[in-house]
């Protein structure tokens, strides 16, 4: 890291610290994330899985967070619209915003605020003296390197979600968390956190969203750790879609017990620069993650997704499925690293990555890795990147669709190979609308949605 | 009147020219088949009719309906009332069936200057033309030929072209890889399309499908050119005497 950003963060640490909440974070874990940071430096493009995101842009934004007492009035109108059965909580600008939350209360599922203090209901809020590690703390060496940017979230962390589900709940319709960024990144960063434990058996539904309440330059740095007990099942669903000037970096780092199984849904739309870090680790025999991601990028857009899936325990599955369109000067990448260790028998994992050129100085990059420690597993892996198939194009030029509307029903076919499993059809609406938008087909491919 | 007229057709494939000098008259009304040997050039004539990049036309002209068909685009080809059905039709997964085939009917309308059919009578529609192909219901919905057999596929062509209602058909090769089952049902489909007003042209290796499509001519394709043309009994022929004898004549 260059020497002047470390100068610049750990000053900025200094004089936000003492308004930073004890409740979220104590003193001594910011500030041993502060010196971990000084220690190992933020990535730069010279790592090996830092190449794509562009990371001067750090230069422009300032790491303290907004202060909390000039929270824009918001109305829920300017959120996007609820899913029904889904109790939402709203954090704007990393800070819980009870005005435009809509708790439900589900036996077993408890959300509090991680500043107690803002919690709507105290009986509920019982502090859990900020258990939590830091992200990159609890990861091996070789993944901890990759997870640098959830120590500035550990450092300055204003709020957060906490949410424990209790063994054997059925929540499948369950908890969205809306994060709303609304200050300048010149001026101040935003910090959303998720704490998310699901219990033993528990089958639980959370719809994570990231948008922007303005056009200004968000600066956004998430941290959400997820762990998820024997035989517990999770669909998460996460939509990145913050403004056109937005600067996000997100780490998702997660633990699957004995049987649990995790499905990530990644739909990356909005933003100039996203870059997002997912960390599995599969500690429990059997378990088993999907990862789906989408990327659409346009104009100069950079959507970057680093996923490393550590196979840790035998007989444990990893799926990962990636579709990412890229238009104008845009750039997509996608790493997906698949590590099977020692004594994970019976690994079987694949990895199925494609890229669809939209612009002549579009540019995507797709990296399926692969590294095997140990006899007796499957593994299968394949990336391509192209333009629309000509094949396609010409069997619907010849059926009488004219060129534009083939060309886009083919990017629309492309990205539902991932969409198509959205689970939640009322999300799967406003998915396949905003991406229409963003494909600039809304008109043509009304009748489809 | 014809409603197709190709004069003296040279087209090549990158280097390597397919079509050396090929005529050939199709009378509105009339069924021709073209027949031929592996790599004489028939598949190529469907493409370049249907205007699939690849092909470059060196020299000589085809006229549809007395309009240069050469200088339509593919989409625009189809809208003036070209149709060709695939030898092997495309799988697209995540684009419907069903959509693809409306939105094909309305944009050849549309060029017509005919009002949009609404998703309800489309789907009267292509409901009464499915019974005809003998497809089941499942067809409505899937992807474009997503995970179809290979003559599930040559029956959705056909059941294409009875949607689609085109001037003039061009089929490649839609027999092959039938049983004579699926056979029948596709011959009686291009049956039905027959019209006075209508033409079509059979893409056929070998002379069985004619057993069930009466052609009014038959020509055979030698070395990119028609070495002869006859009427129903020249397939006959053929499938007695198969091609050799004629590609020592052409040579």
């Amino acid at each position: 890291m260059d020497s002047a950003l470390a100068t610049r963060i750990a000053t900025e640490f200094a004089a936000a610290m003492p308004q930073l909440p004890a409740a979220v974070r104590s003193a001594a874990q910011r500030q041993a994330a502060i010196a971990r940071l000084a220690e190992r430096g933020l990535p730069d493009s010279r790592d090996e899985n830092w190449k794509y995101v562009n990371l001067r842009l750090l230069e422009k934004v300032r790491f303290a967070p907004a202060d909390g007492a000039t929270t824009p009035a918001l109305t829920l109108a300017e959120l996007p619209p609820r899913i029904a059965g889904y109790a939402r909580y709203t954090f704007v600008d990393g800070r819980f915003a009870p005005a435009l939350s809509e708790p439900i209360r589900y036996a077993g599922v408890r959300v509090e605020p991680m500043d107690h203090r803002r919690a709507e209901a105290s009986a509920q809020a019982q502090p859990t003296a900020a258990a939590e590690d830091s992200l990159e703390g609890g990861a091996t060496a070789g993944a901890a390197a990759d997870l640098r940017f959830a120590l500035l979230n550990d450092a300055f962390a204003t709020d957060g979600a906490r949410i424990h589900v209790a063994a054997q709940t059925q929540c499948a319709t369950c908890i969205e968390l809306v994060f709303v960024a609304s200050s300048a990144g010149k001026t101040a960063a935003s910090y959303p956190r998720v704490d998310f434990r699901v219990g033993a058996g528990a089958r639980v539904g959370l719809i994570e969203r990231h948008v922007s309440a303005s056009s200004d330059a968000n600066f956004i740095i998430s941290a959400v750790q997820v762990q998820l007990e024997r035989d517990a099942h999770v669909q998460h669903y996460r939509v990145q879609q913050t403004g056109a000037r937005a600067i996000c970096f997100d780490t998702l780092n997660l633990t699957l017990a004995q049987n649990a199984c995790y499905r990530l849904y990644g739909l990356n739309l909005g933003a100039l620069s996203a870059r997002s870090t997912v960390h599995a680790q599969l500690m429990g025999r059997g378990s088993e993650v999907g990862i789906f991601n989408v990327s659409v990028a346009n104009r100069s857009q950079v959507h970057d997704t680093y996923a490393l899936v550590e196979h840790v325990a035998p007989d444990a599955r990893t799926e990962q499925v990636f579709r990412g369109i890229c238009g104008g000067r845009g750039r997509v990448a996608f790493n997906g690293k698949i590590v099977v260790h020692q004594g994970a028998h019976g690994t079987d994992s694949s990895q199925v990555m494609r890229g669809l050129l939209a612009g002549a100085e579009a540019e995507i990059d797709l990296r399926p890795q692969l590294e095997i420690y140990t006899d007796d597993v499957r593994c299968s892996h394949g990336a391509t990147t192209g333009k629309l198939d000509e094949d396609m194009l010409f069997y619907m030029l010849s059926r009488g669709l004219d060129r534009e509307t083939a060309m886009r029903l083919l990017k629309w076919a492309f990205l539902q190979d991932v969409v198509a499993r959205i689970e939640v059809p009322e999300l799967r609406r406003q998915i396949e609308q905003s991406l229409a938008r963003e494909l600039n087909e809304a008109a043509a491919l009304k009748e489809l949605l | 009147m014809n409603m197709l007229k190709i004069d003296n057709l040279h087209v090549s494939v990158g280097d390597i020219p397919v079509l050396n000098g090929l005529d050939l008259e199709v009378p509105t009304g009339e069924v021709h088949a073209i027949m031929g040997p592996n790599g004489s050039g028939k598949s190529t004539l469907a493409h370049v009719l249907a205007g699939r990049p690849g092909y470059t036309v060196t020299k000589g002209t085809v006229s549809f309906e007395g309009h240069d068909l050469l200088a339509l685009a593919p989409e625009e080809r189809a809208h003036q009332g070209v149709f060709l059905g695939f030898q092997y039709p495309v799988e697209i997964p995540g684009v419907n069936n069903v959509y693809l085939l409306k939105a094909a009917l309305n944009a050849i309308r549309k060029q017509h200057g005919l009002a949009e059919v609404d998703a309800f009578e489309f789907l009267t529609l292509i409901r009464e033309k499915m019974q005809v192909m003998r497809i089941d219901d499942s067809f409505l919905s899937r992807g474009v030929n997503e995970g179809f057999s290979g003559g599930e596929k040559k029956r959705n062509e056909i059941l294409q072209m009875l949607v689609l209602e085109p001037r003039l058909a061009i089929l490649d090769e839609t027999d092959s890889g039938l049983d004579i089952d699926a056979l029948k049902v596709v011959a009686n489909g291009v049956n039905l399309l027959r019209s006075p007003q209508r033409s079509i042209v059979l893409v056929t290796h070998y002379q069985r499908l004619l057993d069930h499509v009466v052609p009014d001519h038959v020509h055979v394709l030698v070395r990119g050119r028609i070495a002869r043309s006859g009427d129903r009994t020249l397939a006959l022929e053929l499938e007695r005497r198969g091609y050799d004898w004629l590609s020592e004549q052409a040579a």
